[in-house]
């Protein structure tokens, strides 16, 4: 066993604010790297200790290998915590750490290896019976071999994952330029070009199942999280247990999980993703080698904290509980606040945070690193901020949900604060009956505006408008507060 | 004073009238109205307008006025007079903008190049996905104006085409 007694967290903002709260109250001193642009911003300002990595662009600071290692000698930090996205998942960091005798908070490199490349994970299911949606790889015949499978098909790279650079191709004549794209998109993100092309199913359900696995072959299911509602390939809304499974297919999915995590000698937390088809059948779709971001909505049901069985494991200690312990209580769901615009296209938004009022009380978590004044840009993710609500049952954390994102309010950029609720509040969601097409299928567009609203805003634009109310700007007391605002 | 404030996509025009405190306000063909706007608590406003009595969250940058109201949220512009001239004049499709804020990854054309209405003009990058501009028209390039791993802002002018499909001399 290697004690852990400091802690880098390769990461930024709320999940580097997530990491740090655990790290406090284990009393594990912890560590942060930081881009210069970011310095002043709420998670530097969290850390007891923080590195600065310039990199152009930012993204490429919480990349930098080398800076990284150097900074966890220079800092005495003997553990790394890759957090999600940037190093999570990538095994030459997890190896190079090794080699450098300092532990990484997550799987054996292998693990990182065997799930990151996609078409090997794939065969690795096959290979324990777990059914795998049809699917076609790259090489002779590729274009005659996908119209066999035929269309629609989904496109992904083979080292991807999270989304990231898929396509739907639903007809022949865009085929080839769609694989073009996904191919530049590949080598872009991943560092390799190659590309499979799947069955696309018709709008499945997502079903995850989260799992802990300790390096003496204990491995535990912490129950699944439906993460069916979803835009471009993310998902925005997650809720566990998920809504209406049979039990005996949920059975299936939690023990198959278990299996993976056993067969593949996995070690630390981790989730097996799942479709669902309304036929009743499951697909293997991939594991995340990482805690994710919808992590919070098990920890509401289960009651423990990811973060810290992360760190346990990675110390070598075993689990301290086993399957039977596992208790689920409630409901939870989780809505992921991101700077977009749903009215069009969902397209990323910038600009700066001018009001900042975030929900709060029973029930009720917010994991974030938000504040008032702060630059929103196209440098990072636009995710702003994660609401989780937790009630006995489903709908209670429903309308616990619905009345926490009621009283979000955060003006200066574009959210999709409105359109969540519109989400939270739908019938046929309300009534469970979610998959992945949800958003596309239902009529989630804003109400028409009535004429004394628009007059309202319109009014009340022009008399917090300088360029309305000038000479008399100065006088006025409310002018004044909102002035305040201007950047 | 009057302008024109953009919301939802739509232009109104918008007369506000002082003294301070005594405003009336003239939308459209609506009978101009008292109007005030007093401060409740934190950061929350009670707009009066007419009758009516409104809570609102407001925060203002420049020309830009955030509003949460009755649930929802709305950005609305406060346009300037000589900008908005500019603007009408110029949307002739004569320019293809970024659809969000972003990166050049690749330029495809050099000005001079012919274009037809979908011809790839650049691979741009933003949040992690690539999107491939394409050329809202026939005709010519006359700019590029901006290069490979060059940023820019939503709306930024990325490429201007000429008329005709013919090289200029």
């Amino acid at each position: 066993m290697k004690e852990i007694r400091k802690v880098l967290i390769a990461n930024r903002g709320e999940i580097a604010c997530r990491i740090m709260r655990t790290l406090d109250r284990l009393g594990i001193p912890s560590v942060l790297i930081c881009h210069p642009c970011e310095i002043q911003g709420p998670a530097a300002r969290l850390a007891p200790e923080v590195v600065e990595i310039d990199g152009d662009p930012p993204v490429s600071a919480y990349l930098d290998v080398e800076e990284i290692i150097k900074a966890c000698k220079t800092t005495g930090a003997d553990a790394v915590h890759p957090g999600f996205g940037f190093l999570a998942e990538n095994s030459s960091f997890a190896e190079r750490l090794k080699s450098d005798g300092i532990s990484f908070i997550g799987p054996k490199p292998e693990s990182i290896e065997l799930m990151g490349n996609k078409l090997k994970a794939r065969e690795f299911c096959i290979s324990l019976g777990i059914p795998v949606v049809p699917a076609e790889q790259e090489g002779r015949g590729f274009i005659s071999r996908l119209k066999a499978l035929g269309f629609p098909i989904l496109l992904k790279a083979a080292a991807g994952g999270g989304g990231k650079a898929m396509h739907e191709v639903m007809e022949e004549a865009r085929l080839k330029e769609t694989i073009k794209l996904a191919k530049e998109e590949a080598l872009r993100y991943f560092g390799e070009g190659s590309v499979y092309g799947e069955k696309l199913l018709r709008d499945p359900r997502h079903v995850e199942v989260q799992i802990l696995a300790d390096r003496y072959g204990s491995v535990v299911h912490l129950g699944e999280r439906d993460c069916s509602i979803q835009r471009r390939f993310q998902k925005i809304i997650e809720e566990s247990p998920a809504p209406g499974l049979e039990p005996e297919l949920r059975q299936e999915l939690l023990s198959s999980a278990v299996k993976i995590a056993k067969e593949a000698g996995y070690e630390s937390a981790g989730t097996v993703e799942f479709l669902l088809d309304g036929q009743g059948r499951f697909y293997f779709l991939e594991m995340n080698t990482r805690i994710q971001v919808e992590h919070p909505v098990t920890e509401m049901v289960t009651g423990l904290d990811l973060v810290e069985q992360q760190i346990k494991i990675a110390a070598g200690e075993p689990l301290f509980f086993t399957q039977k312990d596992i208790i689920i209580k409630g409901h939870a769901v989780e809505a992921r606040l991101y700077a977009e615009d749903p009215e069009s296209d969902f397209q990323p938004s910038t600009g700066r945070i001018l009001i900042l009022r975030l929900p709060e009380g029973s029930g009720i978590r917010v994991d974030h690193a938000l504040e008032k004044g702060m630059n929103v840009t196209h440098a990072f993710d636009p995710m702003l901020a994660k609401i989780i609500a937790h009630g006995q049952d489903r709908q209670t954390a429903l309308d616990l949900l619905g009345s926490a994102l009621g009283k979000t309010v955060i003006l200066g950029v574009t959210t999709n604060r409105e359109f969540l609720e519109r989400i939270v509040g739908h019938p046929t969601m309300r009534a469970g009956d979610i998959h992945t097409g949800f958003i596309a299928s239902n009529n989630l567009k804003a109400p028409q505006l009535e004429d004394h609203q628009r007059e309202m805003l319109l009014a009340a634009a022009a008399l917090v408008s300088r360029q309305f109310t000038d000479q008399e700007f100065a006088v006025s007391e409310p002018y004044a507060a909102i002035g305040d605002w201007i950047n | 004073m009057r302008r024109c404030i953009e919301l939802l996509g739509h232009r109104y025009e918008v007369s506000l009238n002082g003294p301070t405190g005594k405003w009336i306000i003239g939308i459209k063909d609506r009978h101009p109205e008292a109007a005030s706007i007093t401060i409740q608590g934190n950061s929350s406003f009670i707009l009066a307008l007419g009758e009516d009595n409104l809570p609102m969250e407001i925060a203002r940058a420049g020309e830009e006025v955030f509003i949460q109201a009755f649930g929802r949220n709305f950005r609305l512009k406060i346009l300037d007079p000589v900008e908005q001239a500019a603007q009408e004049a110029g949307s002739k499709g004569d320019t293809a903008r970024a659809p969000m804020p972003g990166v050049v990854v690749e330029t495809a054309v050099r000005p001079g190049d012919i274009v037809t209405r979908g011809t790839p003009l650049m691979t741009i990058e933003s949040m992690k996905i690539l999107t491939v501009i394409k050329a809202p028209r026939d005709g010519h390039v006359t700019k590029v104006h901006v290069e490979k791993g060059q940023a820019f802002e939503k709306n930024a002018i990325l490429v201007t085409l000429g008329e005709g499909r013919e090289r200029p001399l």
